[in-house]
């Protein structure tokens, strides 16, 4: 048995070793990703994923674009430089998604019995794709990180409105006016959390008018752009392929 | 590469490159296991798990750490002590196609590493803020806590550290040094369970009120980061699997 | 192998199905969760008395209400931070009843308020049962700074399916909506929409050979060619598609709720107060110690009327737990029997203390209620001091209350 002699036996055995490859590096990929970036989003944007109650204007469009672009930018570096594959926001997202839905149904319905119209995840879809698109097409961090990540910003609060505009139709309840969020809130007990955790619009000045969410995008979009520059430097750090010694003497 | 008669034969005697039982059975293991614990939480965590003082609390759940914890030490010691206790002393001078199978099992068990971070890290985590809306938390044992910190992570750690050793102990890829992001990615989450110590430390006399976003549970985020160094375990991987079909798939 | 193949694949869907099972298996089981906090919190911070819960048994969508009074106790402890953002809640797990009101002196409390040391205020909340199960429900009030301050709880059993549960308001624009699945199909929706979207580009992406022969082309200085010009196309078109259905549902989801409105914040200041009768009877306490083994604590009292007509006192009331003295003060609002010592006040001279009248008693309150709930740990708290209710009626049955704090002694002898 000489060294030189190959690992395979043919070249279809070949291919179809390299697909398998795929498959398993995929699914560890995405379930390690999936792992880190959740641990990541839930403790530094939870709360206002989970709650509609939290879904506000101001605050919720600030922060989730902002801690959410991290893992996004951290993946593209490593698969498209690495691989040339445009899908490291996109599989990001996914990922994250899919587990948080997993979640959601399972135990904050399943488990304590909220309904899922009041802790459905926000949805990062719509930003990782146009992420992904812009890498594709520039094939340039610069570009990907100004562009890509101002867009991720400023489409976060329009992609998702269509789900929570019905939750923010006014109600008179008791000789107070509020939300059906805000509504939601309140009936259904979180022991834990009581109200004036919520960080939520409390009032502002009206510089710009009284729209609050398109201010808070257009920053939500700056600051993501400077998030991804920082990630993407993380993932390619990440993405190094380094030995240290292990000798200890 | 003509196949001679010897190679044939030897074909039908060897073991497959991956042995896909080993890899479905993994990942069945582990959602077997934890459907089974998503299930006694749902049950005992409503019927022995609201009130930490009450004795049924202590059969349900206290007990349950205790047992957790001596079995978890048992099988890191002894996954990875046999692993270690098992290693090949020339991984320097295997065939090619051996080499080859041992990354396929390599990647049996960085597939259940995922795997188990995801139950870990996202399942597990992410219950615990709902669970803790639900009770008052009257003790740093909650139900939650005892699955998540005491079982899920324990469990993502074993298999890290074992996929770790493996790797080291078997593939001639990991013999020039510590592969850093390998390091980083099974001691960066490892690191999430020490965290725990600072997370109750911080509860004892901060709110026992359930806020995720504190900036008392940035530990975890930071380690929680370590995950990505699994891109560089990814891309140590396919430089070694390149290298070995690169001839054949070119 | 065929057979063996498909035995697997009928197990794994089976462990699927049973992992799903297991996961809406609903006992109908329960306990609570306090005894958790110091006891010199619960004592000297919010002090929950003439409690009363409407009901002991309730039917998915009815209602019950639990009303009473709290003092915000003037000593207030240090650790904790004034009251001045509190929260009503209400202590039961998770969302087993819907909060479908709460209020504080007649003021709808949804969210947080200011509240003053040393005030009564009057407060009801009223809940919807909603899932089926024996529910210990307890006051409580949130503080922010201090965490949530429990009050004493009693079991109440919902009966019924909460599969029958209906939640319906109307809102503002007329319509009349159930709550409890109110616009879930839209949820359901735009996330499917989304999701599909993303893995369509996925699929585009994975379903061509992925890490090693890129990396081979990569490496080889041939990424150029791993992008084809259909495939930038495919991409701007997946992009473009996005800018516009984010554009379009918008517009569209503008169009069907013409009205909406932020989400409403902001603390409620000036409570009212309720007006406690006039007190005419002051108490100082002349030592105080708590017996371990007995279980019981020994106040000495200087009691002096400076009303009109003879008091008796009748109550002592620490952290939700009450002590009465029968000959005085009987209890008919079925408070919770282990927070009730019905026996439990011996005072060693309770004769009607005439007006102008000062006397000093020795005062025993004694209940394994002290152990169970974990009242007695307060001698190895860091700041060993009690305080309590004393409650004392007249021959007209007119109720008066004074506060008492001092420090306390143990005695384990």
């Amino acid at each position: 048995m000489s060294a030189s002699q190959s690992a395979v036996r043919s070249r279809a055995e070949a291919v179809q070793v390299s697909r398998t490859f795929d498959w398993m590096i995929l699914f560890t990929l995405f379930t390690a990703v999936l792992g880190g970036y959740h641990i990541h989003y839930m403790l530094t944007g939870g709360d206002w994923d989970f709650w509609t109650d939290w879904k506000d204007r101001r605050l919720w469009v600030t922060v989730a674009p902002i801690v959410s672009i991290t893992f996004p930018a951290a993946v593209q570096a490593c698969l498209w430089w690495r691989y040339r594959l445009p899908v490291g926001a996109t599989i990001s997202v996914v990922a994250l998604m899919i587990g948080e839905w997993i979640n959601r149904y399972l135990n904050f319905w399943g488990w304590t019995y909220f309904p899922v119209n009041i802790c459905f995840p926000s949805n990062l879809i719509p930003g990782a794709i146009v992420l992904d698109v812009i890498l594709m097409l520039g094939n340039s961090m610069t570009l990907t990180a100004v562009v890509g990540g101002l867009a991720y910003g400023l489409l976060f609060y329009p992609g998702n409105w269509p789900v929570i505009a019905p939750l923010h139709v006014p109600v008179e309840y008791n000789g107070m006016m509020m939300t059906l969020a805000d509504l939601q809130g309140y009936h259904y007990v979180r022991t834990g959390t009581p109200e004036y955790i919520r960080m939520v619009e409390k009032g502002t000045l009206r510089t710009f008018g009284k729209d609050v969410a398109p201010v808070s995008a257009f920053f939500s979009g700056f600051v993501s752009i400077i998030i991804y520059f920082l990630w993407h430097f993380f993932g390619r750090w990440f993405a190094k392929t380094d030995f240290i010694s292990d000798d200890a003497s | 590469m003509a196949a001679t008669t010897e190679s044939v034969k030897a074909d039908a005697a060897e073991a497959p490159l991956l042995n896909q039982r080993n890899l479905w059975a993994g990942i069945a293991l582990y959602l077997a296991f934890y459907s089974f614990i998503r299930w006694y939480e749902g049950v005992y965590g409503w019927s022995a798990g609201l009130d930490s003082f009450a004795p049924e609390f202590e059969t349900y759940w206290m007990n349950m750490l205790y047992i957790e914890i001596v079995v978890e030490v048992i099988l890191f010691a002894g996954i990875n002590g046999y692993i270690w206790k098992t290693r090949d002393r020339k991984v320097m001078s295997i065939t090619p196609r051996e080499e080859l199978r041992r990354h396929f099992t390599h990647w049996t068990w960085l597939v259940c590493y995922g795997w188990a971070i995801y139950w870990g890290a996202s399942y597990f985590t992410e219950q615990d803020g709902t669970w803790h809306q639900t009770i008052v938390r009257d003790t740093d044992f909650t139900p939650s806590h005892i699955i998540e910190f005491y079982l899920s992570y324990p469990i993502y750690i074993i298999t890290g550290t074992a996929s770790f050793m493996y790797a080291k102990t078997r593939l001639p890829t990991y013999q020039e040094g510590l592969h850093l992001m390998y390091l980083i990615a099974v001691i960066g989450p490892f690191m999430i369970l020490p965290n725990v110590g600072l997370n109750e430390w911080g509860h004892t006399f901060w709110f026992m009120e359930e806020l995720f976003v504190a900036p008392l549970h940035y530990g975890f985020v930071f380690f929680g980061w370590a995950a990505l160094a699994v891109m560089g375990v990814v891309n140590t991987e396919v430089m070694a699997i390149t290298k070995l079909l690169k001839k054949d798939l070119a | 192998m065929k057979i063996k193949d498909r035995v697997l694949k009928l197990s794994f869907i089976a462990l699927l199905i049973s992992m799903t099972a297991a996961m809406f298996y609903a006992p109908t089981a329960s306990a609570h969760g306090e005894k958790s906090q110091a006891a010199f919190m619960r004592m000297r911070t919010i002090h929950w008395f003439d409690l009363h819960w409407s009901k002991e048994e309730v039917a998915v969508n009815d209602t019950m209400t639990l009303h009473g009074k709290f003092l915000v106790f003037a000593g207030w402890p240090e650790t904790v931070d004034k009251p001045e953002v509190s929260f009503l809640n209400i202590g039961i797990p998770g969302p087993v009843f819907i909060r479908a009101g709460s209020w504080i002196g007649g003021q709808l409390v949804p969210r947080s308020v200011s509240l003053e040391l040393g005030e009564t205020y009057e407060f009801k909340v009223l809940l919807k049962a909603r899932r089926p199960g024996d529910w210990h429900v307890h006051s409580m009030m949130n503080v922010q700074g201090g965490g949530p301050i429990i009050g004493p709880g009693k079991w109440v059993t919902v009966t019924g399916s909460m599969a029958d549960f209906v939640n319906p308001v109307t809102t503002l624009t007329g319509q009349t909506i159930d709550l409890e699945s109110y616009a879930l199909d839209n949820v359901y929706f735009w996330h499917a929409v989304w999701f599909a979207i993303a893995f369509a580009w996925l699929l585009f992406w994975i379903k061509r050979p992925l890490f090693v022969p890129r990396h081979i082309a990569v490496s080889t200085g041939k990424a150029n060619t791993l992008i084809s010009a259909g495939d930038k196309k495919v991409g701007l078109a997946f992009a473009l598609g996005t800018v516009v259905i984010v554009a379009a549902s918008m517009g569209s989801t503008n169009d069907k709720y013409p009205v909406t409105t932020p989400l409403q914040a902001g603390l409620l200041r000036g409570m009212k107060t309720f007006q406690m009768p006039e007190q005419t009877v002051s108490v100082k306490v002349e030592d105080a110690t708590y017996r371990v083994p007995g279980r019981a604590m020994n106040m000495t009292l200087t009691i002096t009327n400076n009303g009109d007509s003879a008091v008796r006192l009748g109550e002592f009331e620490t952290a939700g737990v009450r002590f009465l003295d029968p000959a005085v003060h009987e209890d008919d609002t079925n408070y919770p029997d282990d927070l009730l010592a019905e026996e439990g006040l011996t005072v060693s001279d309770n004769s009607p203390l005439a007006p102008g009248e000062s006397r000093t008693v020795e005062v025993t309150a004694s209940d394994a209620a002290w152990e169970v709930y974990r009242l007695a740990d307060l001698i190895y708290d860091p700041d060993s001091r009690f305080a309590g209710l004393l409650f004392f009626w007249d021959a007209k049955g007119t109720r008066q209350m004074v506060t008492v704090d001092a420090p306390l002694i143990p005695t384990f002898i």
